[in-house]
């Protein structure tokens, strides 16, 4: 009885035309917007590809330690495809330096070839769900019980031996599956996108994750789905269900998400944490001048770091943050200064690593103070709504929150001690080799090397997690209210 | 009669449920809408008045014509709109101020020469410290794009195809009423219905936001606002007219508004923006950065030798026999004294100066500040073209044409930009020219612009610099939004003439 139920709905709907009216608006636009993704994303790549190669070019260039920049880039993510989150906004290249630790927002981003063109805003492939198929599982349960009920033919159903809570089911399971039936065509064709595309690989995990991503979309639509039930079954008549679903849709998927990041900011100005935050570490980096100044007191070295008064040949820079010379020779005179030299420079370099974390401290009280308060605030205030949830999910699935970007930062922040360990233990701070290359240069072949690998698709359902058991909770309650309502309901 | 028909209409809708959730869901809006604008926007006018009297007092300080060549008029900043509660126009992904691209200085056998000003725009890149989810702010453009082009469809999906259904249009239709008539009837009264929650809602928005001292309408401010109440209805209209349309074809009303929907969430949610994406795919790319700067690079460096030539060869007419740098290296090595003694000759002649150095000199940074400018446009230019076809091809969607003549209307967005483009470079011409005209007051110059021994000597008045004022006129957003307010009106026509083909063969 429940499969005729359930085939008799699902015949339903997939003859209607609001049916094929869903499909064919959802493939087109999944089409239009996932060759404008793809072919960002390549881009991105192809940057991503060539900034590595002038970061090697640099290393190869260097020839003394205290030249040695390292630069890592942030690889794009191909799920961004699906939900770009904040993967295209932050900055993607990071510094690996001894004097100053990697935060999430030091990296430098390139942005746009073209600036002006971020007044379009951004199409993800999740954004199209989240709009068009909430509104198509709202059409198809408007009229579910109310119209039913409006044509006689809800009585006609229960007058069989049938209990009311298979028809619910019926309807559920009839209106679900027909809902997924776009979802899994455009993402077929999305696929097969991806394939025809040479620049992009996905691995199992990344499937993997793609799969969480359709998970989190029917359990979204089921949410959306069951809402218009619930007001289907409390409303007599269609009319009246159908103008209460639109607009809790237009509220809950266009306006809301909009609302709340643009009407409540709880943090307020944050100006002046900004501002000690930057007295603070310009307190810390003064150590650096009395340091200096107590160190050149008992050396014979005279003239201003990082130089003296050694005589080479040479270019350099100097702020305080940062002395480097890249001497190629140093003229026999000033042989003798050499060993002050080195002794300058390995008290310096082990006084910027100390001073680098501490200054790292307060950047990230700073942060969670500011940003990232800020950014945690909308986030609560988004996931009061299950647009919000959704969104969340999605990004947390394709790595491209906030923990996924956090993920490289720390890495990068790995890197940077890994570096520091090699130095110290190569005793470069200290080496002639730091500043001049007259006596052997630095040796590249065993510099550590930078690896990030995304975290494995059970990470990424550990993020989700809580967003998708809210959702499924909203799903249950919203279901048993509906069960309750429609068991006592006259028909 | 055919009033009889709006007022019936009216009465209608007027007691229905979709008119009282209209009403909140536009009143909710305005009302955030009015009360977020009131907290940042103090504090935007604040700031952009300190930094016009910040760079006029630096303007002021510069007393000597060369510092003003040299140094240039200072920052030039974009007023704010005191109407941006109304569209942002992506203000926060356009530059507010001119920037200072830099300088530099060129010691070679000439003697020192020093860069003269010239104009860079700066580009804005989204902020990399935002952690925020993305979103659209709540402006009237939202409002407006979004709701009053859904709400028309929400009111007329059943106009004709609900009354069909239920036999009602045949009744009506017996009596001696014409379709053309209950046509023009049913949009008449959905379309007064809408706007009265609508103009409802713009009242109290502007209410909540002239208690405020700090955003002072003027009387051409009323004038935008008018004619942004006529946008908004004509817009209302097409979607009245859409709406009205798909339900005289068809059936059902439930087709009829799945139709509709679907139309909608295309034309005004994703065509806007996916279109403009899009467009952009298929044009020629703008030259990166990285490409500006190494043909910009490749130009200067051509000027800069052929300044070196000529400089050697004037030398060489006054000092016959001298010998250039590197020559001189060359001869170190045979006989160093010969070296010496060239290198003290070389000296001497770069001390000296004439009238024909300084002419040369005057003409290299000239060049220098002209070859940096004509890139820097042209850059500008190309970006600029794309952005202009992208919106262009945006254009097939209603929304955005209403997005773009709200943005001229309020005196944000991209067109602003472009005026304010259009302000600065007015303004550096005028600057020049005072500049030229100037010292061509004081007879005791020797008219060599660009180099301080060239020029004028003379302190200069404050008051007599000109001064840059970024002003919106209400003729300037007329014109930019005249297009959009045509395309409006012929869409309008359009949807509305369709409707009443599509009714007048309807079978009832």
């Amino acid at each position: 009885m429940l499969r005729n139920l359930i085939h008799q709905e699902l015949s339903g709907h997939l003859m209607s035309a609001r049916f094929l009216a869903a499909v064919v608006i959802t493939l087109l636009l999944v089409v239009a917007n996932a060759v404008v993704l793809l072919e960002d994303y390549e881009q991105r790549l192809g940057r991503y590809n060539h900034q590595e190669n002038v970061h090697r070019q640099k290393i190869q260039e260097a020839k003394t330690y205290s030249r040695l920049n390292l630069f890592i880039e942030r690889p794009p993510n191909p799920l961004s495809i699906f939900s770009s989150g904040l993967d295209k906004r932050l900055g993607s290249t990071f510094e690996i330096y001894h004097g100053s630790v990697p935060m999430i927002s030091s990296g430098s981003a390139r942005g746009l070839e073209n600036p002006f063109l971020n007044l379009f805003s951004k199409i993800d492939l999740v954004l199209i769900f989240q709009v068009v198929l909430s509104l198509m599982a709202l059409l198809f349960a408007y009229d579910a019980i109310a119209g039913e009920r409006e044509n006689g033919t809800l009585r006609l159903v229960i007058s069989n031996p049938v209990r009311r809570g298979s028809i619910l089911f019926a309807k559920y399971i009839g209106a679900m599956l027909c809902l997924l039936i776009p979802v899994l065509m455009s993402l077929m064709l999305v696929l097969i996108l991806l394939s025809l595309n040479s620049a992009i690989h996905l691995g199992r995990e990344d499937f993997l994750r793609i799969g969480g991503i359709v998970l989190t979309t029917s359990i979204y639509l089921s949410v959306f789905y069951l809402i218009g039930l619930l007001v289907s079954t409390l409303t007599r008549r269609t009319a009246t269900s159908l103008m209460i679903c639109m607009f809790l849709w237009v509220v809950l998927a266009l306006v809301y998400p909009n609302w709340s990041r643009f009407a409540i900011n709880p943090v307020g100005d944050t100006r002046a944490i900004e501002s000690s935050t930057s007295e603070q570490i310009e307190q810390i980096w003064e150590e650096v001048d009395r340091e200096e100044r107590q160190f050149l007191a008992n050396t014979p070295l005279e003239g201003k770091p990082p130089r003296f008064n050694i005589s080479m040949s040479s270019s350099m820079t100097s702020d305080r943050r940062r002395k480097q010379i890249n001497a190629y020779k140093v003229n026999e005179a000033s042989e003798p200064l050499v060993p002050h030299v080195q002794k300058y420079h390995e008290t310096m370099g082990n006084l910027y690593i100390r001073l680098a974390e501490e200054t790292a401290l307060i950047q990230k009280q700073s942060l969670d103070n500011t940003t990232l308060r800020r950014a945690r605030w909308d986030e609560r205030l988004m996931k009061l709504s299950p647009v919000g949830l959704y969104r969340f999910a999605t990004t947390a699935w394709a790595g491209t929150n906030l923990d996924g970007i956090s993920d490289f930062v720390q890495a990068a922040q790995g890197y940077r001690r890994t570096v520091i360990d090699y130095f110290q233990d190569k005793e470069a701070f200290g080496s002639r080799q730091w500043f001049a290359s007259d006596r052997g240069t630095v040796d590249r072949w065993d510099l550590p090397q930078f690896r990030f690998e995304r975290t494995d698709a059970w990470e990424n359902a550990t993020r989700a997690l809580p967003e998708l058991l809210l959702l499924l909770f909203i799903n249950l309650v919203v279901f048993t209210v509906i069960f309750t309502v429609f068991i006592k309901i006259e028909v | 009669m055919i009033w009889h028909i709006v007022k019936r209409e009216l009465f209608d809708h007027i007691n229905s449920l979709r008119f009282v959730l209209t009403v909140l869901i536009f009143s909710a809006l305005m009302v955030t809408n009015a009360v977020v604008h009131l907290r940042p926007h103090p504090e935007r006018v604040r700031d952009y008045s300190e930094d016009v009297t910040n760079a006029s007092n630096a303007l002021k300080s510069r007393t000597q014509l060369y510092a003003l060549a040299e140094k240039g008029p200072g920052k030039l900043y974009k007023r704010p709109s005191s109407l941006s509660f109304i569209a942002d126009g992506g203000d926060a992904y356009l530059p507010k101020r001119t920037y200072n691209e830099g300088s530099w200085s060129k010691n070679s056998i000439g003697g020192n020469v020093k860069s003269n000003w010239w104009l860079g725009y700066g580009t804005v890149n989204p902020d990399a410290k935002d952690l925020r989810p993305q979103g659209t702010k709540i402006d009237w453009g939202f409002i407006i794009t979004y709701l009053l082009s859904f709400i028309p469809l929400i009111f007329t999906f059943d106009a004709l195809s609900g009354e069909r259904q239920q036999g009602t249009l045949r009744l009506c239709l017996a009596n001696s009423i014409s379709r053309p008539v209950l046509l023009i009837g049913k949009f008449l009264g959905t379309l007064i219905t809408l706007l009265i929650p609508f103009v409802f809602a713009v009242l109290l928005n502007l209410i909540v936001i002239s208690v405020d001292s700090w955003t002072q309408l003027s009387g051409a401010d009323w004038g935008r606002l008018g004619l942004i109440l006529l946008i908004a209805a004509s817009y209302a209209g097409i979607f009245v007219g859409l709406g009205l349309m798909i339900s005289a074809g068809t059936r059902e009303p439930r087709v009829s508004l799945v139709i509709l929907l679907l139309i909608w969430v295309a034309a005004v949610v994703f065509m806007p923006s996916t279109l403009g994406i899009l467009s952009t795919k298929w044009m020629p790319p703008v030259q990166t950065s990285d490409q500006l700067y190494t043909t910009r690079a490749a130009t200067l460096d051509q000027i800069n030798t052929d300044y070196d030539e000529r400089m050697m060869t004037i030398k060489e007419n006054k000092y016959p026999g001298l010998l250039s740098i590197s020559d001189i290296q060359k001869l170190s090595k045979t006989s160093p004294e010969a070296a010496m003694a060239a290198l003290k000759k070389l000296q001497e002649a770069s001390e000296t100066e004439g009238d024909e150095e300084l002419a040369l000199k005057a003409e290299f940074v000239n060049r220098d500040v002209e070859i940096r400018e004509r890139f820097n446009r042209e850059h500008l230019d190309s970006q600029i073209a794309q952005v202009q076809r992208a919106r262009r091809v945006t254009r097939f969607s209603p929304a955005a044409i209403v997005q773009y003549a709200l943005e001229a209307m309020a005196g944000t967005g991209f067109n602003r930009h472009l005026q304010y483009l259009e302000h600065v470079h007015r303004y550096t011409r005028q600057f020049r020219e005072f500049i030229v005209e100037t010292d061509r007051a004081d007879t005791q110059s020797l008219h060599f612009i660009g180099i301080a021994e060239g020029m004028s000597e003379k302190p200069i008045a404050s008051e007599s610099i000109p001064k840059f004022e970024d002003k919106i006129t209400f003729i300037d957003t007329f014109n930019t939004a005249t297009l959009d307010l045509l395309l409006l009106v012929l869409l309008l026509g359009v949807f509305l003439s369709g409707a009443f083909l599509v009714f007048l063969r309807a079978e009832v």
